[in-house]
């Protein structure tokens, strides 16, 4: 149990532990059997934002409003501060691993910097120029890196980083993106309520408006033997839309609204290699959606609503953070405990 | 058990003002104000203020365009940023002020309050405060930006009255009240000023009737030496809701740019609620209110603050929106 909001939550690539950050500012490592928690740091006061852990699982970053981007070695026993990299004025509230090289990508105002594991500094910074950085994402092979922001997405190569960016206008500001798990689209969830996506070889994105507000995040399934189309799931306001491309090229992609949640949703996430959407909101509920289509399971537990969510890498167990600082861990076939 | 109804949304105040008229000073006032209330403000230049126990936040300001960069649908990127960071804390504040730059168009400001979802469902805004430098106002009228901080606001404080003479501040007061007739006006010194006059006024509130100076309506002095001016429409014939749909929904779609601010009580023919509405630009939000009271006098008033108002035709349009006997 945290003391405030549960801002971000992640597990260790092995499932074997559990990270999550507060909006007071904790940072605590659970045990993912035991739920015994390790605090990494105690409240702050001002808030953490963003919290990702290395693709080797031997770091943790975390980012927030004091502009402080604090490093963990969390490999072994006892964990330990790393870095601390200190910037005043500014609030970082995204970054993340390469999913296949020791280097963080963190948003710093208009700049994205590229702090490199190897030589514990800072490797590159480039500059986004369009407005302060409002998401950014890896590639899921871990060579390109794609940064939103008002009016565009910027794509740069990793290691060509002096190249010019590829740029892709998105009309308003691009507030959420996210690679398709195999790396063949890109998709970008936007405040004048519409959601584009490219394919990679192609610039002239799909867009679908209509949106009840701003979307917010975006998820992929990852493609299965059965259905190999992808499945792009967005949230806007209390709705999940979701919208799958048909083979059938005269047919092209269909939307469904999810709309059974009473409240702000506030995360999704589907379990890997399959297409059960876990929707989390703000009504006290999680949905497992079967097929993105219909409610299989409902999950409670937080009084005042749940805020984040997170599968393992296995899919085999679920976590969500709570509004006041509950920690949930559901795994497959047992009932839902609180831990921490 | 008394069930208490949790409101969700935090009310925010904005605080505008040239350069140098006392903005710093009622901010200072406004943090160490003992009303017992949490505060967070949003600055956009650090500096003198931040008192121990209240929020200071400092920020860039951003401007986000939504719609091929019409000004109506501007927003201010920045602030979207933090109020959705800041409203995820369980020990949430109780009041937000947003101070601009001396420079700062408050559209931009006001409009996140609107057209933004999820700022929409946690913030509202309150009012929109104006300092006004008594002294050196006259150097600035020639700033846009000065000039609209004044067009848009709910309060605005005449301050450093100690400086100039009587005549002076009633000279100011008449310009200021012809470009703005819906603004309170209160003169203060060093921006003292009661807190409850400036904090709760609920001016987006629609349910808080629209209140034009009587004087203003009776006024006959217009000076129609400046652009940016108000105008009130008052009627008491009822009102065909079409045609004055028809009519608004024209008139923000070519002027939507000029119209700063709208606010209105329209007495519609065959209803017998009232219907308020009030608008920023182009972002316009009516619904019927409660009913006409027996004995109170029906009628439609209408102000438009905006610049160049007189090419508009308002007056002769909103007269044609008048139900006529055969029609």
């Amino acid at each position: 149990m945290m003391s405030d909001y549960v801002t971000a939550i992640a597990w260790t690539p092995d499932n074997s532990r559990l990270a999550a950050c507060s909006a007071c500012g904790e940072v605590v490592l659970y045990d993912g059997k035991t739920g015994t928690p390790t605090v990494l740091q105690a409240a702050q006061g001002q808030s953490l934002d963003a919290l990702s852990i290395s693709h080797n699982g031997q770091f943790l970053a975390t980012g927030g409003q004091a502009g402080i981007l604090s490093i963990w070695e969390i490999q072994g026993q006892s964990p330990r501060l790393l870095a601390q990299l200190e910037h005043s004025r500014l609030w970082l509230d995204c970054l993340e691993w390469n999913p296949h090289h020791a280097e963080l990508a963190f948003g710093l105002g208009r700049y994205v910097q590229v702090w490199d594991g190897l030589t514990q500094t800072v490797a590159t910074t480039v500059h986004f120029e369009a407005s302060s950085v409002l998401d950014l994402a890896w590639h899921p092979q871990g060579e390109y890196l794609a940064v939103s922001g008002n009016q565009s997405l910027k794509i740069w190569q990793r290691q060509q980083w002096d190249e010019d960016p590829q740029v892709l206008a998105t009309g308003g500001a691009s507030v959420a993106i996210a690679w398709a798990t195999d790396g063949s689209y890109l998709a970008s969830g936007n405040n004048d309520c519409s959601l584009l996506v490219w394919d990679r070889g192609c610039s002239d994105p799909w867009r679908m408006s209509g949106f009840s507000g701003k979307v917010r995040q975006i998820a992929w399934s990852t493609p299965t033997p059965k259905s190999k189309t992808p499945l792009i799931a967005a949230i806007s306001g209390e709705d999940i839309v979701t919208w799958t491309k048909s083979t059938d090229p005269d047919i092209g992609w269909t939307a469904q609204i999810l709309d059974s949640h009473e409240d702000k949703v506030t995360a999704i996430a589907f379990q890997p290699h399959s297409q059960l959407l876990a929707s989390a909101s703000e009504d006290t509920r999680i949905y497992l959606w079967h097929k993105a289509q219909q409610i299989a399971q409902i999950l409670k537990g937080s009084s005042q609503g749940f805020s984040s969510l997170a599968w393992n890498s296995s899919g085999t167990a679920l976590a969500a953070g709570g509004h006041q600082g509950e920690i949930f861990v559901w795994t497959e076939s047992t009932q839902g405990k609180g831990f921490g | 058990m008394v069930a208490i109804a949790v409101e969700k949304a935090v009310p925010v105040t904005v605080l505008t003002g040239y350069l140098g008229a006392g903005k710093t000073t009622l901010l200072n006032r406004i943090l160490t104000y003992e009303h017992g209330q949490k505060v967070a403000v949003i600055v956009n230049e650090f500096g003198e203020v931040g008192i121990d126990n209240q929020l200071v936040i400092d920020t860039d300001e951003e401007i986000f365009e939504m719609n091929n960069g019409c000004i109506c649908c501007t927003v201010r990127g920045d602030l979207i940023r933090i109020i959705s960071n800041l409203m995820k804390r369980r020990d949430r504040f109780d009041h937000l002020v947003i101070e601009t730059t001396g420079i700062a168009d408050p559209a931009p400001v006001i409009q996140t309050f609107f057209v933004d979802d999820e700022v929409q469902t946690q913030a509202k805004l309150d009012a929109v405060v104006t300092v006004v430098d008594a002294k050196h106002i006259w150097q600035h009228w020639e700033a846009e930006e000065a000039v609209e901080q004044i067009a848009f606001a709910d309060v605005v404080l005449l301050n450093k009255t100690d400086l100039v003479k009587a005549s002076e501040l009633d000279q100011l007061e008449q310009r200021i009240r012809s470009m703005n007739a819906i603004a309170k006006i209160y003169r203060t010194q060093n921006a003292q000023i009661e807190m409850n006059t400036l904090l709760g006024v609920n001016a987006f509130d629609l349910n808080n009737a629209l209140q034009i100076d009587p004087e203003f309506l009776n006024e006959t002095a217009h000076e129609h030496d400046e652009t940016v001016g108000s105008m009130a429409l008052v009627e008491e014939k009822p009102l065909d809701g079409e045609k004055l749909n028809d009519w608004l929904g024209t008139l923000l779609q070519k002027y939507g740019p000029d119209i700063f601010r709208m606010k209105g009580i329209l007495n519609i023919a065959g209803n017998d609620n009232r219907l308020v509405f009030q608008g920023v630009h182009m972002i316009f939000d009516g619904r019927p209110d409660r009913l006409w009271k027996p004995g109170e006098t029906r009628k439609s008033e209408l102000v438009f603050i905006g610049r160049n108002l007189e090419q508009m035709n308002l007056a002769a349009q909103f007269q044609a929106c008048i139900v006529t006997d055969n029609g």
